[in-house]
């Protein structure tokens, strides 16, 4: 589904992903980490259109995603749900999910996903008029993952969704994380909480600094010794 | 002096100002929303306007409302084709890049009226039934002072109505917040930026066009000083921040209209300073304007 191969990116001299290769097919949770700075942002944010590569390619089912803007990459379906959840705090609840569905064509699928969103998120049917910056950090959370939702994912990148919140919000999120798998939405899922991450992954990778160091299925990554030392505490 | 007509009429002077910042004040802050940009060739929008009024008016000899329409819309397409060709070019430069390059804008338009229609202020000549004076409720006024406001609340109330409830209104506000998120959701910034700026020209243009009637004349920098009263209009209101525009505006205008109506003459002609005293106050009590920047973010 998607293929990206020798990926180099580079914030003025800083050369950030250091020929970054991996694949996602359809239908698997695909884990990406690795330390902080290693660059796991960096690879979604290339994937969405909002950095573009120096040298590599980026596939998309037939399509080439490295020079198209980052709006028409959102339009194929691969959808990008950014780290520290971005909401739009002077926007209601209801106008940061509408926003995101604006540029669909289907009215009821439109109007089946905001069923579906409140049904995962009650809060947010709850909250629906109420000024997104006065949410809690777990309300954003769940309604940054809603609102890419909205805009129809079948590639959902996600980073870094559990970061920072109560351990009871973390539950929610990754319910509604297989949630999604079930329903076949393809993920691409950078965590922090590794150990999580790769109990509900299908396969992995471990980033450090610009490179993919290891990659494997998840539960091999997950007993494999240096692995553990590394990301799982030991 | 200060009867009640003359308080009156001062009254019905300060609407039409505040009316006219109003106008302006928006058009800068929606574009230094979403841009950062401080568009200092937006008040020459104001005077492209107002020229093709008064060409409207007298050279095609037609009549009001379109000497109103085509500056409008003329001039909205304007604002749309500089950003594609001037502005566009620099996203992503340093903001400073933008800036030179309005300062650059203003002063091709401000030279090129100069060299092609003379510096020669013009005088215009409104229809008759727009100088005409009526009574309401014991004011007295002309019709082209009750048209100015009520065409500015008009203009104002849809453009609230458009900016709260349309798409690409809500995805202004999502722009004028992070741009880089707003392409994220599928929103083709682009768009939104053309849009924000045919918005923009096109009231400026009305603006220049009540002004021009408003005082009976058209020159080559008439867009200046109203440009720049109406960029502290923006600020006063909060920069980025509509309804702060608007309020600025009046504001401005009040507090202008008022300060030359009652201070002795020797003071008086210190209008211009007194503006800039009276941001300098705001700014003070607070940073960020009157309805600037409220912090709603609390995550
Ligand atoms: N805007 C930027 N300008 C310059 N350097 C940047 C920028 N953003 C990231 N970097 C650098 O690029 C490298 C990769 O950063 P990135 O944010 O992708 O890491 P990450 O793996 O997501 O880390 P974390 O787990 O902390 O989120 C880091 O060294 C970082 O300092
Ligand atoms: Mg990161």
């Amino acid at each position: 589904m998607l293929s990206v191969q020798d990926l180099h990116v580079y914030y003025g001299r800083i050369h950030a992903l250091k020929g970054v290769s991996l694949e996602v097919n359809a239908g698997e949770i695909v884990a990406l980490i690795g330390s902080n700075g290693a660059g796991k942002t960096t690879t979604l944010a290339t994937l969405s259109g909002l950095l573009r590569p120096r040298e590599g390619r980026i596939t998309f089912e037939g399509h080439d995603l490295a020079h198209l803007p980052a709006h028409q990459i959102v339009r194929l379906g691969v959808v990008h749900c950014p780290e520290g959840r971005q909401v739009f705090a002077r926007l209601t609840v209801a106008e940061n999910l509408r926003l995101a569905a604006a540029h669909r064509t289907d009215r009821e699928g439109v109007t089946r996903d905001l069923a579906r969103v409140h049904a995962l998120f009650p809060i947010l049917a709850e909250r629906r008029s109420q000024y997104a910056g006065t949410l809690s950090g777990g309300e954003q959370q769940m309604l940054a993952i809603a609102r890419a939702l909205m805009s129809r994912p079948r590639l959902l990148l996600l980073d870094e969704p559990s970061l920072g919140l109560a351990p009871m919000v973390v539950e929610t999120i990754f319910r509604v994380i297989e949630a999604l798998r079930r329903d076949g939405v393809t993920i691409l899922l950078v965590e922090q909480n590794a150990y999580r991450a790769l109990q509900l992954a299908d396969r992995a990778y471990v980033m450090e600094t610009g490179y993919i160091k290891v990659s494997g299925p998840a539960h091999a990554l997950a007993d494999d010794p240096a692995v553990k030392a590394a990301y799982l505490g030991g | 002096m200060l009867t009640p007509s003359y308080i009156a009429q001062q009254f019905i002077n300060a609407l039409n100002m505040g009316s006219i910042y109003a106008l302006v004040a928006i058009g800068l802050t929606m574009v230094y929303g979403i841009l950062r940009l401080i568009n200092f060739a937006h008040g020459d929008m104001m005077t492209v306007g107002a020229y093709l009024a008064l060409a409207a008016l007298t050279v095609l000899a037609l009549p009001a409302w379109a000497a109103l329409l085509i500056p409008m819309f003329v001039v909205g397409a304007l604002g749309v084709l500089i950003e594609r060709l001037a502005y566009r070019p620099l996203r992503g430069a340093p903001e400073v890049a933008m800036l030179i390059t309005s300062l650059a804008i203003s002063s091709l338009i401000e030279n090129g009226a100069t060299m092609t229609l003379t510096a020669q202020p013009k005088p215009v000549r409104l229809p008759a039934e727009l100088t005409q004076r009526v009574d309401v409720l014991g004011l007295n006024f002309a019709v082209m002072d009750a048209a100015i406001v009520a065409l500015a609340i008009a203009l104002m109330a849809a453009l609230t109505v458009f900016v709260r409830r349309t798409t690409i209104g809500i995805a202004m506000r999502a722009c004028s917040e992070n741009v880089r998120v707003t392409q994220l959701m599928g929103v083709d910034v682009n768009r939104v930026i053309a849009v924000a700026f045919a918005i923009s020209a096109g009231l400026a243009a009305v603006a220049g066009v009540l002004w021009s009637g408003k005082f009976g004349i058209v020159d080559p920098f008439m867009g200046f000083v109203p440009g720049l009263k109406a960029f502290v209009a923006a600020v006063i209101g909060g920069i980025g921040n509509i309804p702060g525009a608007m309020l600025g505006g009046y504001l401005l205008g009040f507090a202008e209209v008022f300060f030359v109506a009652f201070m002795p003459p020797e003071v008086s002609g210190y209008r211009d300073a007194f503006v800039f005293v009276l941001l300098l106050v705001v700014l003070l009590v607070r940073p960020t304007g009157l309805l600037g920047a409220r912090e709603v973010n609390r995550a």
